[in-house]
C-alpha cells in the first residue's frame, strides 16, 4: 500500500524562554533600542521563530519543536497558525526580524538537516527569525526606526511589526 | 559537441561591447558593478575585436573579478610615476620593488613558500610548517558588520585550508579600525554609527572562530573618527601543515571538485566591489552570510583526504567564487567546467552567477580520477557534499559551459597576462619640521589617568572575553595576563602539538602586530618602521625569537587615484622594505585593501588615514619559558632597554593635549634588533621575570599596566633612563613613544649576569636600571630635579583603564 504524500505546508514555531528566566538577549535588546531611541520601552523579550516548510504533519511539527528546538528546561513553544492574528495590545508589541529570500538562512539550513536526521520527512525549506516582543508605548514608524538602527540591517533583514498579545 | 560562445545566442546577445563609446561601456560598467576603467575595457574590446565576437556576460563577468584589485593587486603591481620633492623616479612594480625584494634579499631558508599561495610558509621544526595570512573584508563589514566580519574569518580560513594541500588552523586574530564609540555627528543614510559595527563585527567574528573550534587569541583595535564610514576588518589565521604537504600542482586530466557549501545568490561582485568607492549604491548581493559548522566539516575531510594524498592541488572559493578558484588552479594548464554539476541553492540561477557566485565555505580540489571514489567517501563521512564539476585540461583555455552552451571560453594567457598596466601619479611632500604647538600642559597625574583611559589604550576586555581563546588547549600565553587574568598582554603564544601529537616537543610560535596610523599622518615611511618594529617587539617580549621572525603586509588606503595617498603609499611600501631588511625579517604573503573611502554627510570625500597592518609570526623554541606582561614580585629591578628621544610626534599625549607638530618616532632597525636578540637570549636564559614593550603612551602607560597586572608598584627614576641628553623635560621622558624601547623586571641576584649578558649595549646606556619594583601598588616617578613628580594609586588606574569601553558601549 503506498503512503499518499503531505501536501507542502508552512508551519510556524516559536521557542522562547519560560517567563520565570531572566532574558539576558531581551535585556541586551532593550538596551540597544533604548539607545536608539525608543526609550519608553520597558522591556524586551527575545524567542526564535521557525518556519518550515514541507511534508510534516502537525504531529511531526510538534516532535521537531520538543525534541529539537526547544530546551524543555529552560524553554517553552508553540505552533502558531501562518495566519495567526494578534490581538490589539495597547502597549505590547510583537517584532519579527527575518533574514530575505535571497540571503543565506545557516541556522535554517541546519535545522533543515537536522529535521531530517531525526527520521522525519525532510522539510523543503527552514527559515528563522528573531521575535522581540516589547512592552512599552510607542508607535510603528518609531519601531521600524529604531530596529533599523540597531537589531535589524534593512540590507539582509526583513523586519514585521504589529501589535501583539499582552 | 557543444557550441561555441558565439555560436550561443543567449549568451552573447545581453552583452554588446564591440563598436561601443567609452561612456557607454562606463555605463554598462557602472550598472553591472564591474569596476573596470577606460583602458581596461579598451583591452577588453580589443580582444574581442580580434576574436570577431561579442564577449558572453559570464566572460565580461569572469575579466572582470580576475582584473580586480582583490585579485590581481593592479596598484601595486603597475607603474607609478612617484614625485617627492623636487626628484622623480619611475617604480615599475612597487609590489616586487619594495616588498618582494626585501625578502628576495633576505634569503632566509626557513622561508618555504612566499607570495605565490594563499598564505606565506615558514618552517617549524624539520617536520613541520606554519601558515600565515591576514585578509582584510572592510567593504563587507561597513555593509553588514556580523555578516561580513564573520565571513571574513571564514575566508581567511579558507586560505589556510587552501595553503599547500591544506594546513589545520590553530590561531585566529582579528584587529579592527572603528570611528569612536562616542561619535555624535551625523552620519550618511545607510552608514551604521560605530558602537553598531564594533557590536556587529566583534559578534561576527565571536561566532565564527568560536563555532569553528579555533582559538582567537591575538589582535587589537584602534579608534579614529575617521574609519566611522570605512571599518577595517582585518581578519588572520595561522595553520599547521606538514612540510611534505607545502607544495601542489594541478596535472592536466585531473577533476575540479567542488566541495563544500553549496552555490547561491549571495556574495555577487564581491572582488569588483573591492576596486570601487564605498557609497549608497553598493551592492546588497556583495553581503554574504557565513555557515561556520559546513566549513569545519569541510576542514576536517580536507585534512583527512590530505593526509592519505588522495588530492594534488586545492585552493578556496573566495571572491570570484569558481572563476577565480578554477582559474588560479588552471592557469598554467587549462580547464573545462560543467556548471549544472554544481550543488545549487536555489534552481533558478544563471550561469553567469553559478560561475561568479561567492557562497561561503566552498573549496575547488584537483583529483586523479582514480582517487574519486575514495575523495567522495572521505567527504561524505563528514556530512560534506562534493561534486565533479569538470576536468584540468592542457589546452590553455578557460571553457565554461552550462547545459552543453558554452559561456566561457577565454584565453588564459590573457585573462591572467592582459590586464593592461596604466601608469599612476604619486606624489610626496615632506612635512616641513614644526616644533610642537598648541594645547594646554596638563597635570602629570591627570595626563597619566587621561592616557590609560584612552580609547586606544584602555582595556579591550569586553571583547577579548567573548572569544574563545583556549580551545585546541595549546595557548600558552593568554590575550590576558596577570594575577586577575585582565592585564594588556603583548603577544599571544601558542603550542600546537595537540594536533601534531608530539607532547614531548615544547616549541611553538607567537603572533603580534603593529598598527599606528596617527604616525602615518606624519610620515607613513616611518610609520611602517614603527609598525615592524611594535610587532618584532611585541614577539620579543613573550619570549619568541626575533631572528625568526615573518612578517605579513595589510596596506588600507584611500583612493590611489589621488596622487597625493598614491604617494604616502609608496612611502609605506618603502618603509616596509628598509624594515624587513634592516630587521632581517622577510614578508611571506599580505594584502592591499584600497579605495576605502566614503562621503561624509555632507557629500565630502571622508577617506581613512593611511593604515598599514604589520602582523609578524615567531617560533619560540621552548613555551616553557614563554613570559607575560604582569610585575612578579615586590624589590625587583626595571631595567629599560632603548633609548630615549624626544619624539612625540603622532604620541598620544600630544593628542590629550591637542598638541600638534613635534618629531614622529624613528626606527633604527640595527640597533633595535641588537636589542631584541639580546633579550631574547637573556630571557632563555631565565633571567628576565617579565616584559613589556613601550608604545602608546609610553614608559608612563608601559609600568602602569605592568604593575597593576601584577598588583606590584613601582618607583622609577627618569634620570636613569637611557635618553638622548638633550631632554630635560618629564613629560617627554614619561610619555616620548620612541620605539624598539622594552621596560623589563629582574630579580636583584640576577642583575650581574644580566649586565654581563648584554655586555656592550649596557656599556653604550641602552639598558639601564630604571627603577625597581615595590610591594604597595603604587607607581611613583622621580623627575629629573630628584623630587617625586608623580604618585598614584595603580588600583585608580586600573579601574579608569577597564571602565572606558564598557561605559562607552553601555
Amino acid at each position: 500500500m503506498s503512503v499518499r504524500p503531505l501536501p507542502l505546508l508552512t508551519h510556524l514555531i516559536e521557542v522562547r524562554l519560560r517567563p520565570e528566566f531572566t532574558d539576558a538577549e531581551g535585556a541586551g535588546a532593550l538596551m540597544l533600542l533604548q539607545g536608539s531611541g525608543l526609550s519608553s520601552i520597558k522591556e524586551t523579550r527575545v524567542c526564535r521563530l521557525y518556519e518550515i516548510k514541507g511534508p510534516l504533519s502537525g504531529n511531526q511539527v510538534q516532535q521537531a519543536a520538543k525534541d529539537l528546538l526547544c530546551d524543555g528546561v529552560t524553554q517553552e513553544f508553540r505552533v502558531l497558525s501562518p495566519s495567526h492574528a494578534p490581538l490589539n495590545g495597547m502597549n505590547f508589541w510583537r517584532v519579527e526580524v527575518w533574514l530575505k529570500p535571497t540571503v543565506t538562512d545557516p541556522v535554517g539550513e541546519t535545522v533543515r538537516s537536522a529535521v531530517a536526521e531525526m527520521g522525519l520527512p525532510r522539510p523543503d525549506s527552514v527559515r528563522c527569525a528573531l521575535v522581540y516582543r516589547l512592552v512599552g508605548r510607542s508607535t510603528k514608524p518609531q519601531i521600524e526606526k529604531a530596529f533599523s538602527k540597531s537589531l535589524a540591517n534593512l540590507l539582509i533583514h526583513r523586519c514585521v511589526v504589529s501589535e501583539a498579545h499582552p | 559537441m557543444s557550441s561555441s560562445v558565439a555560436e550561443h545566442p543567449a549568451a552573447s546577445d545581453d552583452f554588446s561591447i564591440v563598436g561601443k563609446s567609452v561612456k557607454e561601456l562606463r555605463a554598462l560598467g557602472d550598472h553591472r558593478h564591474l569596476s573596470l576603467n577606460d583602458a581596461e575595457w579598451a583591452a577588453v574590446q580589443a580582444h574581442f575585436k580580434l576574436l570577431k565576437r561579442e564577449p558572453s556576460l559570464a566572460e565580461i563577468e569572469t575579466i572582470a573579478q580576475t582584473w580586480s584589485e582583490h585579485c590581481k593587486h593592479k596598484i601595486f603591481t603597475s607603474p607609478i610615476r612617484y614625485t617627492e620633492g623636487r626628484k622623480t623616479r619611475t617604480i615599475k612594480n612597487l609590489f616586487q620593488e619594495t616588498i618582494v625584494a626585501a625578502t628576495e634579499a633576505l634569503q632566509k631558508p626557513w622561508c618555504l613558500s612566499v607570495f605565490e599561495d594563499n598564505a606565506g610558509v615558514i618552517s617549524f621544526g624539520k617536520k613541520w610548517a606554519l601558515a600565515f595570512k591576514a585578509e582584510t573584508h572592510n567593504p563587507p563589514s561597513a555593509l553588514e558588520p556580523y555578516g561580513g566580519a564573520a565571513t571574513g574569518v571564514g575566508g581567511v580560513v579558507r586560505d589556510i585550508l587552501g595553503c599547500g594541500l591544506g594546513a589545520k588552523p590553530v590561531l585566529n586574530t582579528d584587529v579592527f579600525c572603528f570611528g569612536r564609540p562616542d561619535y555624535k555627528g551625523f552620519l550618511p543614510e545607510g552608514a551604521h554609527h560605530p558602537v553598531r559595527t564594533l557590536r556587529g563585527v566583534v559578534a561576527g567574528v565571536r561566532d565564527y572562530g568560536n563555532r569553528m573550534g579555533i582559538p582567537t587569541a591575538g589582535g587589537g583595535i584602534w579608534f579614529d573618527d575617521d574609519y566611522r564610514l570605512n571599518p577595517l576588518v582585518f581578519c588572520g589565521t595561522v595553520g599547521l601543515l606538514p612540510q611534505w604537504a607545502v607544495k601542489k600542482e594541478v596535472k592536466p586530466g585531473d577533476l575540479i571538485v567542488a566541495a563544500g557549501g553549496r552555490t547561491g545568490r549571495d556574495g555577487l561582485h564581491g572582488a569588483t566591489f573591492s576596486s570601487a568607492v564605498l557609497g549608497a549604491d553598493a551592492p546588497s548581493s556583495a553581503v554574504q552570510i557565513g555557515h561556520a559548522i559546513i566549513e569545519k566539516r569541510v576542514l576536517d575531510a580536507l585534512l583527512r583526504a590530505r593526509d592519505r594524498r588522495l588530492y594534488r592541488s586545492v585552493t578556496d572559493c573566495g571572491a570570484g567564487g569558481f572563476s577565480s578558484a578554477v582559474g588560479e588552479l588552471a592557469a598554467r594548464c587549462g580547464a573545462r567546467v560543467r556548471l549544472e554539476a554544481a550543488p545549487l541553492k536555489v534552481s533558478d540561477l544563471e550561469s553567469w552567477e553559478i560561475w561568479l557566485s561567492e557562497s561561503q565555505e566552498r573549496m575547488v580540489l584537483a583529483v586523479p580520477a582514480k582517487n574519486l571514489k575514495a575523495l567522495e567517501a572521505v567527504f561524505a563521512a563528514e556530512g560534506c557534499e562534493t561534486a565533479v564539476i569538470g576536468e584540468f585540461t592542457r589546452t590553455g583555455r578557460l571553457e565554461v559551459l552550462h547545459h552543453a552552451n558554452a559561456v566561457v571560453d577565454l584565453d588564459m594567457k590573457f585573462l591572467h597576462k592582459g590586464l593592461p598596466r596604466i601608469e599612476r601619479e604619486a606624489v610626496w611632500n615632506a612635512p616641513s619640521a614644526t616644533k610642537p604647538s598648541g594645547g594646554a600642559d596638563k597635570k602629570l597625574s591627570q595626563a597619566l589617568k587621561e592616557a590609560v583611559g584612552h580609547l586606544n589604550v584602555c582595556s579591550r576586555e569586553w571583547v577579548i572575553r567573548q572569544y574563545d581563546h583556549e580551545v585546541q588547549g595549546g595557548t600558552v600565553i593568554k590575550p590576558l595576563q596577570g594575577v586577575r587574568h585582565d592585564g594588556p598582554g603583548d603577544a599571544c603564544v601558542i603550542w600546537p602539538h595537540t594536533a601534531t601529537g608530539d607532547m614531548d616537543d615544547f616549541s611553538g610560535f607567537s603572533v603580534a602586530h603593529g598598527l599606528n596610523p596617527e604616525y602615518g599622518r606624519f610620515d607613513p615611511y616611518w610609520m611602517a618602521l614603527a609598525c615592524v618594529d611594535e610587532a618584532l617587539r611585541n614577539l620579543t617580549c613573550v619570549g619568541a625569537d626575533p631572528s625568526r621572525a615573518a612578517l605579513l603586509d595589510n596596506f588600507c588606503w584611500a583612493s590611489p587615484e589621488d596622487p597625493k595617498q598614491l604617494g604616502a603609499l609608496v612611502r609605506a611600501a618603502e618603509g616596509c622594505r628598509d624594515a624587513a631588511k634592516g630587521f632581517a625579517a622577510p614578508f611571506i604573503s599580505g594584502k592591499d585593501s584600497l579605495y576605502n573611502q566614503s562621503k561624509d554627510e555632507k557629500g565630502r570625500e571622508l577617506p581613512i588615514p593611511g593604515t598599514l597592518l604589520i602582523s609578524a609570526i615567531a617560533t619560540i623554541p621552548d613555551t616553557r619559558k614563554a613570559l607575560t606582561m604582569d610585575f612578579k614580585g615586590p624589590g625587583n629591578a626595571l631595567y629599560l632597554i632603548g633609548r630615549t628621544n624626544d619624539e612625540m610626534g603622532g604620541s598620544l599625549y600630544h593628542r590629550l593635549l591637542g598638541r600638534a607638530g613635534g618629531e614622529v618616532p624613528k626606527v633604527c632597525p640595527v640597533t633595535a634588533l641588537d636589542g631584541f636578540k639580546s633579550l631574547h637570549a637573556a630571557i632563555l636564559k631565565g633571567l628576565v621575570l617579565s616584559a613589556h614593550d613601550l608604545s602608546d603612551g609610553g614608559l608612563a602607560v608601559a609600568a602602569t599596566e605592568m604593575g597593576f597586572s601584577g598588583e606590584f608598584g613601582c618607583l622609577v627614576d627618569l634620570d636613569e633612563m637611557p635618553r638622548d641628553p638633550r631632554i630635560y623635560s618629564n613629560e617627554t621622558l614619561l610619555f616620548s613613544e620612541s620605539p624598539s624601547r622594552i621596560l623589563i623586571e629582574i630579580k636583584p641576584e640576577d642583575e650581574g649576569s644580566f649586565l654581563r649578558h648584554f655586555g656592550k649595549a649596557a656599556k653604550a646606556a641602552a639598558v639601564r636600571r630604571i627603577g625597581q619594583t615595590t610591594a604597595n601598588p603604587i607607581f611613583k616617578v622621580v623627575g629629573l630635579d630628584g623630587s617625586t613628580i608623580l604618585e598614584e594609586s595603580l588600583r585608580e588606574l586600573k579601574e579608569g583603564w577597564q571602565k572606558t569601553l564598557p561605559a562607552m558601549l553601555a
